[in-house]
């Protein structure tokens, strides 16, 4: 798998005959691997390498695995899969208690761990990609106010600036009314002054993001008063 | 006895690596390897009759 090339994985268990051919195998899939023996090694290898996720034994001597993850986490939210001996761990481990990513039970097969270290990654991954932490979704509707890109359908949209400040003004007020004034306030503030241009803005807005503009499901009008997004689902 | 169970799992983790990798050609059965492995089993199976003897003592 290409697309794991180059991502460093942090193994931490205590039984070097598992862990030598566990190493084996994520090396033949072109992963970068640190291998640690027990807790104070992988909070060192831990901080030193910046491993993309970790694969560490519940049950190691002395420093539980359970310590290592919470002192990992505390440092930064890595994808980390457990190696659990025991069936009544692993409602502690993946609960909510630790949090842990995936869990993979004793005895386990190398090629299931491998497996589920590329699952776990592509879905960190896809996470991170697809949301930016300023993004607001509506429906089918997502707003970008830093990267200033609207999205219908996963579909880039062109919107004019005073559009998009439109939008992005209902985008954050979702189920709230608001009247053509305060609308008003937020475009005029680069000189577009025109009274009751929100009228003729709202429905090239709808033009673009509604699938029936004639029959708005995002904007609504609220007769008398204004406009107000709703979240269609 | 869960504390037994949970070294057999330790031991059968072992083998089962082993024997996988024997299969995917990513090591070679050496001599070495397999005595691991008939090490392994016979730990497993030294911890079974001390689960079976515990059970027949009350």
């Amino acid at each position: 798998m290409t697309a794991m090339t180059g991502r460093t994985v942090l193994v931490v268990d205590d039984e070097p005959a598992v862990v030598e051919i566990l190493l084996r195998y994520l090396r033949e899939d072109s992963f970068n691997v640190v291998y640690a023996p027990d807790g104070p090694t992988a909070i060192d290898l831990f901080e030193r390498h910046h491993p993309d996720l970790v694969v560490l034994d519940v049950n190691l001597p002395g420093f539980p695995g359970t310590d290592v993850l919470r002192r990992m986490r505390s440092v930064r939210n890595v994808p980390i899969i457990m190696l659990t001996g025991r069936a009544d761990e692993i409602d502690r481990v993946v609960g909510l208690e630790l949090g842990a990513d995936d869990y993979v039970s004793k005895p386990f097969s190398p090629r299931e761990v491998v497996a589920r270290v590329k699952t776990v990654l592509r879905r960190n991954e896809r996470a991170e990609v697809g949301t930016s932490p300023h993004e607001r979704r509506i429906g089918a509707i997502t707003l970008d106010p830093v990267a200033h890109e609207v999205r219908v359908g996963g579909k880039s949209v062109t919107l004019t600036p005073t559009q998009f400040k439109i939008l992005n003004v209902l985008c954050s007020h979702v189920g709230q009314t608001l009247t053509r004034d305060q609308l008003l306030e937020h475009v005029t503030a680069d000189g577009d002054v025109f009274d009751r241009t929100i009228d003729r803005h709202i429905a090239n807005l709808r033009l673009r993001i509604e699938p029936d503009p004639a029959n708005p499901r995002y904007i609504v009008t609220v007769l008398g008063v204004g406009y107000k997004m709703v979240n269609p689902s | 006895m869960s504390n037994r169970v949970h070294e057999i799992r330790n031991h059968l983790t072992v083998v089962v690596s082993n024997v996988e990798a024997f299969r995917d050609g990513i090591v070679d059965p050496t001599p070495e390897r397999l005595t691991t492995i008939l090490d392994e089993l016979a730990q497993v199976e030294i911890l079974l009759r001390e689960i079976s003897s515990g059970e027949r003592q009350p």
